[in-house]
């Protein structure tokens, strides 16, 4: 097999050397060459995530553990004041908890109608093709642009959905739709269970797309029922789909930012925050770079947990095809 | 007899079935006019004037102004936005590609020491969303000069979707059989060329879906251009179109006008690859 440097990156510069000539090179160093090349590929990649990820990760913890200026200048080892102070703050217990209130009810919400759609839009029938692109739409907007919508269509004085329902007569007069923090906050998960919804139908989809119709068939003519059938059949074959949309769904709700910044930025109080708004008020606000550093860690050790569950999954899957 | 029996049996059977068919129409209906709303919601507002909106009384405009599209192009640098958010879409997605394709290339054709610790690395670094480490990669961009530029917003976006590019292309890869390429090796061809003209061919699809795919995630991304770009004129369309949403007073017909320009073309893009989105999401793998 003849190996050439592939002319991927200019940025690798070590094993360029021993790639010098392939056509000269004696067996020992083509081996060599051999051993180095899968390295020489996935360097581009590395170095980019190295820079842009892995540099951002450890920034973070050093600066989780450090005593920070306001400029940003680290003034070395603290002691964990910085999770103690966060620790200590009313704030955080109360964001943590909306954390989890906002990752749960929009995770699991999400998928229950995402999987009952896939089933429905699994179907055949007429349109179906308009159906599925209309779905798809939420996906495709981003975040903010969604959440002003919503922000408007539930405004209390000139709010569409007021006048639309007061048009169609089931309210007489406006309806003050977000009257505590708590009730803008459900609209906030409503408003991110509506985005996810596509994610989880595709997924699942997929997932559906990939069983054989002769399982149903056969399911039929043993008179099986339709309950009988997404409980022995589809759901089993659709459960890695749902998996991964899950997991991934957790990672990204967890993190998500702009739909509560541009409804609410995490106000009155704290009462909508979640970490990654309290973490951004934290650092580019009220210049407590070190404290939103801790909170980051907090946060990745919460995912991390759920990360690794992931990556066991998919590692064991990953196996399987190689 | 028989066939009076069939006849019998079949009734009820097609009289279920009509209404489950009416049913299922109903909830796509339902499901469609309910994804469409907010759409609608925003049209008609970019269509009011101030005064209309701010009544609310009218669900259609009472007369079209299709002046606010034209006027937003002059009220905020809207041309520069639109062109900042080409700029970083298809800046992260040539980079993403071009490092995302040699390393799903090696992680799909090669085996090397470190690959499950490489392929475990990508996947945990999704984990990683860009707002968490915001302070870290704000403070790397302080060090590189990257702060209010384009181009750290681009290597930003190209690193993040370095995950999603890997792994799709990677299944892409493994679904198409290495044999062509082998005897495209035996034909005296090295390992570039056999990829480059053999294999990128026939995975077309799975790699135009994934281009698409990050073009419209870094197109859409919001948190790491408001953190990192403080120049108005370098804004992308997702920060620069906040303009309109000031302080005092929210133009909402100019906000949802320059809304519309930012969705329409994602959209389209979107319902391009939507097909093959479905058929490989979950499974890792696009089969063309």
């Amino acid at each position: 097999m003849n190996t050439t440097t592939p002319a991927v990156s200019p940025k690798q510069k070590a094993p360029v050397k021993k790639t010098a000539s392939p056509q000269q090179m004696p067996s020992s160093s083509k081996k060599l060459l051999r051993k180095v090349e899968p390295y020489i590929w996935i360097s581009p990649s590395i170095i980019l995530m190295a820079i842009f990820i892995v540099t951002p990760i450890v920034k973070v913890f050093q600066l989780s553990m450090s005593k920070v200026t306001r400029a940003g200048k680290l003034k070395g080892f603290n002691n964990f004041e910085n999770f103690t102070n966060v620790l200590k703050s009313p704030a955080f217990s109360l964001v943590l908890k909306n954390t989890l209130v906002w990752t749960i009810a929009v995770v699991i919400i999400s998928t229950v109608l995402g999987f009952v759609l896939a089933l429905i839009l699994n179907n055949q029938f007429r349109g179906r093709k308009v159906a599925r692109a209309i779905v798809v739409f939420p996906w495709a907007t981003t975040l903010v642009i969604q959440a002003s919508v919503w922000n408007f269509i539930i405004n209390k004085d000139y709010g569409t959905l007021n006048t639309l329902l007061m048009k169609i007569g089931l309210i007489s007069a406006p309806v003050n739709w977000t009257p505590t923090p708590g009730a803008y906050f459900a609209w906030e998960i409503a408003c991110g269970i509506f985005v996810t919804i596509p994610f989880v139908c595709f997924c699942v989809l997929s997932g559906l797309q990939s069983i054989d119709s002769s399982y149903y068939e056969a399911a039929t003519v043993d008179g099986a029922g339709y309950f009988q059938k997404l409980f022995s059949i589809t759901l089993p074959l659709v459960k890695s789909s749902l998996t991964v949309s899950t997991v991934l769904n957790i990672i990204y709700v967890f993190n998500s930012f702009p739909i509560i910044w541009t409804m609410t930025k995490g106000d009155p109080a704290n009462r909508t925050d979640t970490l990654v708004t309290y973490l951004y008020k934290l650092a580019f606000y009220n210049g407590k770079q070190g404290e939103a550093s801790a909170v980051s860690v907090i946060g990745f050790i919460i995912l991390l947990m759920c990360a690794s569950i992931y990556m066991i999954y998919t590692l064991r899957k990953g196996d399987d095809d190689l | 007899m028989s066939q009076s029996a069939n006849a019998i049996r079949k009734k009820p059977v097609s009289l279920k079935k009509v209404i489950l068919r009416l049913l299922l129409y109903f909830v796509v209906l339902d499901v469609c006019v309910i994804t469409l709303y907010p759409y609608f919601a925003m049209l008609c507002t970019a269509l009011k004037n101030r005064v209309e909106i701010f009544s609310g009384n009218t669900i259609l405009p009472v007369t079209a102004l299709w002046s606010n599209f034209i006027d937003i192009w002059s009220r905020a640098p809207m041309a520069k936005y639109m062109l900042n958010s080409i700029l970083i879409a298809s800046g992260s997605t040539i980079i993403a590609m071009l490092c995302g394709i040699p390393a799903a290339y090696a992680l799909a054709r090669m085996r090397f020491r470190g690959q499950t610790a490489f392929l475990g690395f990508v996947i945990v670094s999704q984990m990683f969303a860009p707002v968490v480490l915001l302070i870290g990669i704000y403070q790397v961009m302080m060090q590189l000069g990257l702060t209010d530029s384009l181009l750290g917003l681009i290597f930003v976006n190209a690193a993040f979707n370095q995950a999603f590019t890997i792994w799709l292309l990677r299944g892409t890869f493994m679904g198409i059989s290495a044999e062509m390429e082998q005897a495209a090796t035996i034909d005296g061809c090295n390992r570039v060329q056999s990829m480059m003209k053999v294999l990128l061919p026939v995975a077309a699809p799975g790699i135009v879906t994934t281009l698409i795919f990050i073009f419209i995630n870094a197109w859409n991304e919001y948190t790491v251009a408001l953190c990192l770009i403080s120049t108005d004129t370098l804004k992308p369309l997702t920060v620069g179109i906040n303009t309109f949403n000031g302080y005092n007073m929210i133009e909402w017909q100019y906000l949802f006008a320059a809304s519309i320009f930012a969705i329409i073309p994602v959209v389209i893009l979107f319902m391009c690859i939507e097909k093959n989105l479905v058929s490989g999401l979950a499974s890792g793998g696009v089969k063309g």
